[in-house]
């Protein structure tokens, strides 16, 4: 899980965000080489109908489809209003900033530095997924859905 | 003397708004057009154009008891023709949406007969007569009571409410029922209220501006709006209701 010497950050627009929004801001976040572990969180936006008589009709919305980000195919699920980071150093912290004053021009947002991801896997994760589950991706994806997309670094 | 009803309390424009909707003397401004037939696009009961189904023979051919009731009360022109119970519902965002569920519940039992309003936390839904419904929700929905982008018309995965609006100001809707055309500025639904996709689109008209929303809502908010503690005379009659409330039960005496 989350080692305790690696800093994390939030950062929270105040509209939720288009997906060519997301995509612009998150190449820059990610062109600045200090990120470790990222999470895209917001809204749920199923593929098909969840509840009601229209149950398990397909869902076509213009906000769910597959973005770029550092060259990785990335099939958003969720319209994202927050952006969880979780970075090499506090070094980038200063860089980051200026990635999302780039990226995110239309409306504002905020950054918070603290502790976003999950640290010990809960009871409820030992049942879903066991024993054996990835410990580095819980909190962060469903491991055994279609789990995390690993960027490729510069490193 | 004769009751006069007050309708409810405060000396904002929020509590003047709160008042003016429940009113049924007020006339609600008109401010789109919508056609007969998009209504019923919208809410997906029934075609468009076919016959309304019953769930019980027209009054008329029916033997109705002897009952005093009956004949003091004039039934509804769905109760008449003994037309199905159908919903409407809709979701507002606290985003100073014009009205919000309590509102609505109020105006509508208020304003209108044969209805039963149910309101939940974020979203509120009135059932009636069929035929009825589509007289009401034709109001609802063409009037000042309804914004384009801030309140949404949901059957089910109504979430929305509380949430940050979209980019481009339409309060967050899963199925995305409807999107907004950013040419003609114009508000279209895409699926009707339940999230089946219609043959045709229906427009709703443009998004209203923020002064316009903010001149119209009756949802109070700290963030740019109204806030509910500078209404003194509102919060002063909510601490007398929930201290009578309070007190009442240990002891039913003022």
């Amino acid at each position: 899980m989350t080692d305790a010497t690696y800093p994390q950050v939030r950062i929270v627009s105040e509209r939720l965000m288009n997906p060519d929004t997301v995509e612009e801001v998150m190449n820059l976040i990610v062109a600045t080489g200090g990120v470790r572990r990222i999470i895209l969180n917001g809204p749920r936006l199923p593929a098909t109908v969840p509840y009601g008589p229209a149950k398990g009709l397909p869902n076509p919305t213009s906000l769910r489809r597959a973005i770029k980000i550092g060259g990785q195919d990335v099939q958003l699920e969720v319209h994202v209003g927050t952006i969880v980071l979780e970075l090499e150093s506090r070094d980038f912290i200063p860089a980051i900033k200026d990635a999302c004053e780039k990226g995110i021009t239309k409306f504002p947002w905020y950054l918070q530095e603290g502790r976003y991801m999950k640290t010990e896997p809960s009871m409820v994760d030992y049942a879903k997924y066991g024993p054996d589950a990835d410990k580095n991706i819980i909190g962060l994806s469903e491991p055994g859905k279609s789990g995390p997309v690993i960027i490729q670094g510069t490193k | 003397m004769a009751y006069k009803p007050q309708y409810g309390p405060g000396s904002t424009v929020v509590a003047e708004n709160r008042r003016k909707y429940m009113d049924p003397s007020h006339k609600l401004e008109k401010v789109r057009d919508i056609s007969d037939e998009d209504i019923v696009l919208l809410m997906g009961h029934r075609a468009p154009g076919a016959a309304y189904p019953t769930a019980h023979p027209p009054l008329a051919e029916q033997q109705e008891p002897d009952c005093p009731i009956r004949k003091m009360v004039t039934p509804t022109d769905g109760a008449k023709h003994g037309d199905r119970i159908r919903y409407i519902q809709f979701a507002d965002s606290m985003f100073f949406a014009p009205t919000h569920p309590y509102e609505r519940s109020y105006l509508e039992a208020y304003r209108y007969r044969g209805v039963d309003p149910g309101t939940l936390s974020g979203r509120q839904i009135v059932e009636c007569r069929e035929r009825d419904l589509e007289k009401y929700a034709k109001e609802l929905v063409s009037t000042e009571l309804f914004d384009s982008a801030r309140t949404g018309i949901r059957g089910a995965t109504v979430h929305g409410h509380s949430l940050r609006l979209a980019e481009d100001g339409m309060m967050f809707d899963m199925l995305q029922r409807c999107i907004l055309d950013k040419k003609g500025n114009m508000v279209k639904y895409v699926k009707n209220q339940i999230g089946e996709p219609l043959d045709k689109e229906v427009k709703v008209g443009k998004p209203m501006d923020e002064k316009w929303l903010k001149a119209h809502t009756t949802i109070y908010h700290s963030l740019g709006g109204v806030a509910f503690r500078d209404d003194a005379e509102y919060v002063e009659y909510v601490q007398r209701i929930h201290s009578l409330r309070t007190k009442y039960g240990f002891m039913p005496l003022e």
